[in-house]
């Protein structure tokens, strides 16, 4: 049984490194971490201020993270979601509080190497208090069968004068079928980034739902995506701003790639209910910009080179 | 003359207008020469079908470079033997820093010659090389970077399609400069350009009106007869020219 956990644990590791992380970090004792296999805790590290509090359900684990009052975490936080098997399902509900004058920057990695039916799903409530932040990395690593379902639905608030920035990105490997939702409300010159960079691929699916509220004066909400789709992939992208209060200021920007059959669909929702709000919107769907990709063969690149370099660029 | 590019009997129409009517030119190897002329008179489209952008294929002609004919290849290729331009307005890149973009195209990707590079720009590397070649930048910073760039490259032929455009008074000393380390570098420039100022750094110039080289020879004696003479132009698909000053090679 010791024997299989370790191993669990090592494979774990390898695909956390194959996605970009640094397992050097769940060695670290000042590093805070968590590592999560199937609905198992393999790991867990956690550092003055901070308390991670799991608790394993039938098909993955409840997780309350909490930064206490006036805690600064100093290394960014490492998380580690994941299913080794083929199939599987993997539900977390993790629920973030950042209390009062605190502040943590966490990297979550989740990764499903082997995945040909695996669900995944992170239900999020993230409750960060006044004079904080809280920046949030979710880097994905799937492999190039295409079985994973990848569900992540964040709800939140930011605090007065606090900052919220998360980052999901997936363009390891194929996505399969994604659904992201977030709806975060932003408080008394709060701040809200999110941003989302999807690369599918084959007949991958995307959905994005994205809704910042601006509900305090002078909050400050930026919703930016960028989704690039290949060969038969679908995408739709719903990104909202409502600013509610006065001074309040938004902008939605999202870009999609188009090659091959892939389909996409954007849809930028701006509302003001407060004529001192402002809110904007840019989108843009297509082909690689042509003079783009003429640049870069000029500089020698070959066309198949220089779609690496446009949408590199465009996921960094 | 040991030419690097020739272009023969190049015509290019585009959308039923002949841009480009019969055009012939022979570029020195290691020279600097300058192509000027007013707007729209096809020196930007003269750029473009020689650097084999794909709605710019030639409809007849045939162009060589290092007496090779390059009428049929591909960007790519023609960047491979050692071609490149210079794009008047550079396209932005979301994501590729400053130092990504001009090591791109640089045989040598080492981080002395991206800074040597841009140096030569006014462009400090301390400031610049992690900038991102996106709207981030103003017209004149994307414009210093790409000459950067095409310089990191060491083409052998530099095509700089206005050069100087969109770069304040105090950098384009510097960007006169370039050119001339162009040609000390070994590479062979053809300027576009409607400034005198550029094109009397060339070595020869080339006045290009209605898709055509209509007079040609020392860049002052040229740009003078651009001065004086092309303003009365009514420039309606033919060029008005004042036959008696047009030099017998044109003829």
């Amino acid at each position: 049984m010791a024997t299989k956990i370790i191993d669990e644990y090592q494979a774990m590791m390898e695909a956390y490194e194959k996605s970009g992380g640094n397992v050097g970090e769940f060695e670290n004792p000042n590093v805070p971490s968590i590592v999560i296999s199937g609905n198992k805790v393999l790991g867990k590290n956690e550092v003055k201020g901070l308390i991670i509090e799991p608790t394993p359900t039938k098909d993955g684990v409840d997780v309350k993270i909490t930064v206490k009052s006036g805690t600064k975490i100093l290394y960014p936080m490492a998380l580690c979601f994941g299913v080794i098997p083929k199939e599987g399902v993997q539900i977390i509900n993790m629920e973030a509080v950042i209390e009062d004058n605190a502040g943590m920057n966490a990297i979550s990695h989740c990764v499903f190497p082997n995945a040909e039916h695996i669900v995944h799903k992170m239900n999020y409530k993230i409750h960060i208090g006044k004079n904080s932040f809280f920046r949030y990395q979710e880097i994905h690593f799937h492999g190039e069968k295409g079985g994973v379902e990848v569900v992540p639905y964040t709800e939140g608030s930011v605090g007065e004068n606090s900052l919220f920035v998360s980052t999901f990105t997936l363009k390891e490997g194929r996505v399969g079928k994604l659904d992201i939702k977030y709806d975060v409300d932003v408080m008394k010159k709060g701040k809200l980034e999110l941003y989302s960079k999807v690369w599918a691929k084959g007949k991958d699916t995307v959905r994005i739902e994205e809704k910042g509220n601006l509900r305090g004066e002078e909050s400050k909400a930026l919703i930016k995506s960028r989704v690039v789709l290949q060969d038969e992939a679908r995408s739709k992208v719903y990104s909202t701003v409502n600013g509610y209060a006065p001074y309040a200021r938004g902008h939605v920007d999202c870009t999609e790639i188009v090659q091959d059959s892939a389909v996409a669909e954007a849809v930028p929702v701006v509302g003001v209910t407060n004529h001192l709000a402002k809110i904007t919107h840019e989108a843009a769907i297509g082909s690689i910009d042509s003079k783009e990709l003429e640049t870069l063969e000029s500089r020698g690149l070959s066309e198949e080179e220089a779609i690496k370099v446009v949408v590199g660029g465009l996921l960094k | 003359m040991d030419a690097i590019l020739e272009v023969k009997n190049l015509s290019l129409i585009k959308s039923g207008k002949e841009i480009i009517k019969d055009f012939n030119i022979s570029i020195e190897r290691y020279s600097t020469s300058a192509v000027i002329g007013i707007n729209g008179a096809g020196k930007s489209s003269l750029a473009y079908v020689l650097m084999g952008l794909k709605g710019y294929k030639p409809d007849k002609g045939r162009i060589y470079f290092d007496g090779k004919d390059i009428t049929e290849l591909s960007i790519t290729e023609r960047a491979q033997l050692g071609i490149t331009l210079a794009w008047q307005t550079p396209s932005l890149f979301e994501g590729l820093t400053v130092k990504d973009y001009i090591q791109i195209g640089a045989k040598d990707k080492s981080l002395s010659i991206v800074k040597d590079a841009l140096e030569r720009v006014a462009l400090d590397p301390s400031v610049y090389l992690h900038r991102i070649v996106d709207k981030s930048l103003s017209g004149g910073e994307r414009k210093k970077v790409e000459l950067a760039a095409v310089f990191a490259m060491h083409p052998k032929l530099a095509i700089l399609d206005e050069p100087d455009s969109g770069v304040d008074t105090i950098s384009v000393e510097k960007v006169m400069q370039l050119i001339k380390d162009f040609k000390k570098m070994g590479s062979t420039v053809l300027l576009i350009t409607h400034r005198d100022r550029v094109a009397e750094i060339a070595d020869k110039a080339f006045l290009m009106c209605a898709g055509q080289i209509i007079q040609q020879g020392a860049p002052k004696d040229v740009t003078a007869f651009f001065k004086n003479e092309c303003t009365e132009c009514n420039h309606k698909g033919m060029p008005v020219i004042k036959k008696e000053l047009m030099k017998e090679e044109v003829k």
